[in-house]
């Protein structure tokens, strides 16, 4: 095997009449590597392999499964579609039909928090994992509790002492 | 050997019948050397374990491409035998049913047995491990934690009932119809390590690939466990942070559709 890698590396090296013939052909240069910028966001730890409480290291366990919540997975998932599919129609009606409907205004304005809230919710979620940053990820969610609430005693003042939501934006547009 | 190997030119009009022993550990292919030599550069992610303190480096590797085998498992292993045996990488079957060699090469997740070497000599191809994943060496990453998922799923089939003939358990021809494009998934984690949702929360998250063989013993009409297996994905980790990025179905190297799975897994779910 030693001889037909010669042999072909040789041929090679004749027909490019480049400068193959050394040794260590074609291995020219040694790049430094940068994945990312010097200062990173959160780097990850190094790998560790959650095993059974005995056996804290062993590979060839099952990954643990991740404990249920009543109002998280499937019934979290609905509702979350369901806001989402229900602003359609909501958002498209006053322009369609003009409606300064104050329970229309009420239920669109309970969808768009409702939305909002889920939504950073998950953003939470995705990019500050509790294992990673436990007291800054319960943080985030508490003062995303506190954005939410201030958002709609907000709504709520504007529809009931102002003009409302729509015909707020409208004003605004025809301004 | 170098001998044979000339003779073996001889046969170039019929490439089929050169001996097996030319072919057996790439493919190469006879020219005749009047041919304008065809280099090709290519960047090889490096990284030694046996020295850990320093920094992962791209090294670059030049072949002639009318010498080497159309497909990057062609180049990587001529690189191995010719010029670095130091360079690691895994392949085992390299016709793409192993998904042994899967490495991100020139930006996408693929295995390197089904992915031409783009004939563009002028722009040098870039080969990385697998995003996202712990580093073994150069290009073999460690897939220790996405194995442990694939097992948390309980991938066999669970009865309890025997199958009336005492045989072999029925299914009729369209029930066996909805495991077609779910069970030819070889587990290359090409999917999941495209994945975004995978790269943050790869520890809870199952990703595109566990997912899809998640479903795969869902949609199994033989499998008497479906209500456990919901109950098990029922979380907010497990399944729901899939959000429908579907680089998963545009990185798969067989063609199979994840997002898809995932999508009826969450509607299997919901209902």
């Amino acid at each position: 095997m030693a001889m037909f890698a010669r042999s072909s590396l040789l041929r090679q090296s004749l027909a490019t009449r480049s400068p193959l013939l050394q040794r260590n052909v074609g291995v020219s240069q040694m790049v430094a590597f940068h994945a990312s910028a010097r200062k990173q966001i959160l780097p990850p730890l190094p790998q560790e392999i959650k095993g059974t409480p005995d056996y804290p290291r062993i590979v060839n366990d099952p990954a643990p499964i991740p404990e249920s919540h009543p109002s998280e997975g499937s019934y979290h998932w609905s509702f979350e579609r369901l806001v989402c599919l229900g602003l359609v129609p909501l958002t498209l009606a006053p322009f369609a039909a003009g409606s300064l409907n104050p329970v229309m205004d009420a239920v669109l304005c309970s969808l768009i928090v409702a939305h909002s809230h889920i939504g950073f919710q998950a953003a939470i979620i995705d990019y500050f994992r509790p294992q990673r940053v436990p007291k800054f990820s319960s943080f985030l969610h508490w003062l995303l509790r506190g954005f939410t609430l201030t958002t709609a005693v907000g709504l709520y003042e504007f529809e009931t002492n102002d003009v409302g939501l729509t015909e707020g934006l409208r004003r605004i547009w025809k301004a | 050997m170098a001998s044979l190997r000339t003779t073996s030119r001889l046969f170039a009009a019929r490439p089929m019948f050169r001996p097996a022993t030319f072919a057996r550990s790439y493919a190469t292919v006879d020219t005749n050397s009047s041919e304008q030599p065809k280099m090709k550069t290519f960047k090889i992610y490096r990284w030694n374990p046996d020295q850990p303190s320093e920094k992962p480096q791209m090294q670059s590797y030049d072949l002639d491409l009318n010498k080497t085998g159309p497909m990057m498992l062609d180049a990587l292993i001529r690189i191995k035998n010719e010029l670095d045996p130091t360079l690691t990488f895994r392949r085992s079957c390299r016709e793409g049913i192993c998904g042994s060699c899967a490495m991100n090469i020139d930006g996408v997740n693929t295995l390197a047995c089904l992915c031409r070497i783009p004939t563009e000599t002028s722009q040098e191809s870039r080969i990385y491990p697998l995003p996202h994943t712990y580093v073994v060496k150069d290009l073999v990453p460690d897939l220790t934690h996405f194995y442990k998922q694939y097992k948390s799923i309980k991938p066999y089939l669970q009865r309890d009932t025997p199958s009336p003939d005492g045989l072999e358990y029925r299914q009729s021809p369209e029930d066996r119809k909805k495991l077609d494009g779910l069970y030819e998934c070889i587990l290359c984690a090409c999917c999941s390590t495209s994945c975004p949702s995978y790269w943050w929360n790869s520890e809870e998250y199952l990703g595109p690939a566990i997912l899809l063989q998640s479903y795969r013993w869902l949609a199994d009409s033989r499998d008497e466990k479906t209500a456990e297996r919901k109950q098990a994905l029922d979380n907010s980790m497990s399944v729901y942070r899939c959000h429908t990025i579907l680089n998963c179905t545009r990185t798969c190297p067989k063609g199979l559709n994840p997002g898809r799975a995932i999508a009826e897994v969450k509607k299997m779910l919901a209902t």
